[in-house]
């Protein structure tokens, strides 16, 4: 049965070579083929999933030598399925999306790369196909984004992704290399299976090789999945079609969160890199999130919301939650893909009637027009730091009685808690006839949600790692000293309420500010809507290079 | 110990080292016959690697080093050419100066020769992609005309997927070669893999501005013959089976 994988991950580069051959006979006809095919692909991996469940994984499957491994897991087949779903949503949405657009066949053929360079990203068994497949995805998502080739524009944001991408595949390279020196062998498996006997068996530069070789995949993980310094190739790649953005937005870019979890069983022997991706990440959804919410383009606002988003997946990663940050994944995909695939039709209307009904939410959000009539504040300051609270709590105690002790867990239910405060307080202003209805909504909303994500995210953890040895050994690695992280969170506790009381006193008492501090946030302000100037840094940077260059061409007279 | 130093300054114009990689590159720059440009380029470095073969040159520490400087100037270099020809003479003297890594690492001459052959083969058929834009257009220069994707589509696809080999993508020889280098060196020598995984980055760079400097662009208002069919398909075979050495390589070297 689980041979079937390996047609799964053949049939899309059928397709492409059919597409290839038939192109001018077919013409616009080529479509269906690709949709057809990969339709197929996904009912087979859906079944695959499916029989993964009785639990008779995992499985590996020789292509022939041993560095052309495919490896038949829960975490490799369930992402083969949901590239797959959101490949061919992506496909069907493009059958008619590009058909007025030149080269129609070969974005199919493009397409259908895509997706077997990606399914064989996840299911590779071994350090060469990985290694391939991560080179690759760079390549083809290049292209992919140029498909419009008289626009320089969509041309120099493909190379921002290309190089990104490549600067990215260098740490992996390292670290295949120096595994394959250390164990004489490409199978993930047996390097896995040699690290869980014996971690510490080799040392590179005086350091352990297991945290150099995290360090590096962490690195490789950070470009591909955009993290704060090498994202700034996300939300300007805005001019490849939609149905690329889409892909890239609600796939591509996960890769790095992927890459952490197939490399777990090396991360389980370096807390110290993980503690580190974990404040990249937080830094990445910090600045993701900020960046977002200036942003006028609604494109490039959905770009941002994805770094943000990235952020927060590697953040998961960082404190040992990794099946979490696949749910994460998963979730993130969906959503965002739908939102990509219908952002062209939300503006066309938009242009007609905005559709946005003048209530009492309009009047909140938009027009920043506050209820005047205040409700005791200390009841709503006790219902808004408690009620969330008690739901995370009570949801977490329902799967897990020791949930408490992982630090990473407490990490999640603080961030859990900080946003269903966040909401009730937001909320609580409104205009409205019933306010105790609407926080009484709020609440449900929230227990829902925590409800939904608390299960869910459980399942992932007993399908993806169904060890319980492992899953703790994932959360002890990302744990700090016990003492260190009291502390941290009391501070950030205490950060994230004296905002919320400065906030609070600031509309009593209206939002007058004093001159200096007016200037402080222009400063401030000027210095998002730049984001940080990191793309000038490196555009200046790439200037002093590319003269570099022509400077030492000149020195040494063209030869 | 003088006879050493000539043979290796001999085999340094043919296996590139700087300076005398600038001989090879004032040669391609003064020959204006693509017939005879490829023919240098294809017996080159296999020259270099025969001279190195009959004689017993002890080959000195700092070697490594020179080829990767001589390998990292050329990269950076092409970064601002746009002459097509030029452009490809300095990306072989790039990769041919690491196949002095490839000798300091012992590697079997069959397997020299190899590299020396699947090195030169996308750099042969860049030349003749070169010499056709010169005859189309007047000239081979990037940023000059551009929008070939749309003024002939066949010749363009040709184009960037010649390139793609040339600077070391899967499926072609130069990428498992270069993954090859950087396996020998990461553990003993690991400032020597990281410049070869900066030298295989600014080809990567090289590549993309080249190919955007040709082909992207409005379609040209002049009607112009693109490549016809059967070159096509010649240039395609000859780009599969590169691609199935280089599969075929993987087995061998790593």
């Amino acid at each position: 049965m689980e041979q079937l994988i390996i047609v799964v991950a053949v049939l899309p580069l059928l397709s492409a070579l059919l597409i290839r051959l038939f192109a001018t006979r077919l013409e616009r006809g080529v479509a269906r083929i690709s949709v057809v095919i990969t339709t197929l692909s996904f009912l087979l991996s859906v079944v695959l999933l499916g029989w993964s469940f009785t639990g008779d994984v995992p499985h590996i499957l020789s292509l022939g030598n041993q560095i052309s491994v495919l490896l038949f897991d829960p975490l490799s087949i369930l992402l083969t399925a949901i590239i797959l779903g959101i490949s061919l949503i992506v496909h069907l949405y493009s059958v008619r999306y590009m058909a007025e657009e030149a080269g129609y066949g070969q974005f199919f053929v493009l397409l259908d790369l895509m997706t077997a360079t990606l399914l064989f990203m996840v299911l590779a068994g071994d350090l060469i196909t990985l290694v391939i497949a991560w080179y690759l995805v760079g390549v083809l998502l290049y292209f992919l984004l140029g498909q419009d080739t008289r626009s320089q524009t969509a041309y120099r944001f493909a190379f921002w992704t290309l190089i990104t991408y490549r600067i990215g595949d260098i740490p992996l390279i390292l670290a295949a290399a120096l595994l394959y020196n250390a164990y004489d062998t490409w199978s993930l498996t047996i390097i896995f299976n040699e690290i869980m006997a014996n971690p510490n068996a080799h040392m590179v530069l005086g350091m352990p090789l297991t945290q150099v070789v995290a360090a590096l995949i962490g690195f490789a993980a950070f470009a591909r999945s955009a993290q704060f310094l090498l994202h700034t190739w996300l939300p300007y790649t805005m001019d490849g079609p939609t149905p690329v953005s889409a892909l890239m937005h609600a796939g591509i870019v996960n890769a790095g969160g992927f890459l952490i979890n197939r490399f777990a069983p090396v991360f389980i022997h370096s807390g110290d890199v993980l503690n580190g991706i974990f404040v990249v990440g937080l830094i990445t959804a910090i600045f993701g999130s900020l960046l977002m919410l200036t942003q006028n383009d609604i494109k490039k606002a959905l770009g941002y919301s994805t770094m943000g988003q990235m952020g927060f997946m590697i953040m998961e990663c960082g404190i040992g939650a990794f099946s979490l940050a696949i749910y994460h994944m998963f979730a993130h995909g969906v959503f965002k893909g739908t939102m990509f695939l219908s952002a062209g039709s939300v503006i066309n209307n938009a242009r007609q009637d905005d559709g946005i009904p003048k209530d009492e939410l309009y009047t909140f959000a938009v027009e920043k027009q506050a209820n005047k009539a205040r409700q005791p504040w200390l009841l709503m300051a006790a219902i808004t730091l408690a009620v969330p609270l008690v739901i995370l709590v009570f949801a977490h105690l329902l799967i897990e009685q020791n949930y408490f002790q992982k630090q990473g867990a407490v990490v999640l239910l603080f961030f859990g808690w900080v946003t269903g405060a966040q909401l009730i307080f937001a909320t609580y202003r409104m205009r409205t006839q019933n306010i105790w209805r609407l926080v009484g909504l709020s609440v449900l909303s929230l227990v829902v949600v925590v409800l939904g994500y608390v299960f869910i995210s459980h399942a992932f953890d007993l399908y993806l790692y169904p060890d319980p040895e492992f899953r703790k050994q994932l959360y002890s690695a990302a744990s700090i000293n016990i003492l260190r992280f009291d502390i941290l969170v009391a501070i950030t506790a205490l950060i994230i309420v004296s905002g919320w009381i400065v906030t609070y006193y600031a509309e009593q008492h209206g939002y007058r500010r004093r001159q200096h501090t007016k200037r402080l946030w222009l400063n401030f302000y000027a210095l998002i809507s730049r984001e940080f100037y990191v793309s000038d840094i490196y555009t200046r940077l790439t200037r002093i290079l590319l003269g570099l260059s022509a400077r030492l061409n000149v020195w040494l007279r063209w030869l | 110990m003088m006879a050493d130093l000539i043979l290796l300054l001999l085999v340094s114009i043919f296996i590139p080292l700087f300076p005398m990689s600038m001989v090879f590159n004032a040669i391609v720059d003064k020959i204006t016959n693509c017939w005879i440009r490829i023919l240098i380029f294809s017996i080159w470095p296999l020259t270099g690697l025969m001279i190195l073969h009959f004689s017993s040159i002890r080959l000195p520490d700092w070697l490594t080093y020179l080829a990767l400087g001589t390998s990292m100037l050329y990269a950076l270099r092409i970064l601002t050419l746009r002459e097509v020809n030029q452009w490809t003479g300095f990306l072989a003297t790039s990769l041919w100066s690491l196949l002095w890594l490839a000798v300091i690492e012992n590697t079997s001459a069959s397997l020299l020769y190899g590299y020396a052959i699947s090195m030169s083969i996308p750099l042969v058929m860049l030349l003749q992609l070169s010499a056709g834009l010169e005859k189309r257009y007047g000239a081979a220069y990037t940023g000059l005309y551009g929008g070939l994707a749309r003024s002939i589509p066949r010749f363009a696809g040709v184009l960037v997927t010649v390139v793609v080999a040339a600077i070391a993508t899967p499926f072609f020889p130069t990428f498992f070669i270069m993954l090859d280098l950087v396996v020998a060196t990461v553990s003993s020598a690991p400032l020597v893999a990281i410049m070869l995984l900066l030298i295989w980055l600014l080809w990567s760079w090289a590549g993309a501005r080249l190919i955007q400097g040709l082909i992207v662009g409005r379609a040209s208002e002049v009607d112009i013959d693109d490549l016809n069919t059967s070159t096509v398909s010649i240039f395609s075979l000859l780009l599969l089976v590169l691609a199935i050495y280089g599969i075929y390589l993987s087995g061998v070297i790593l």
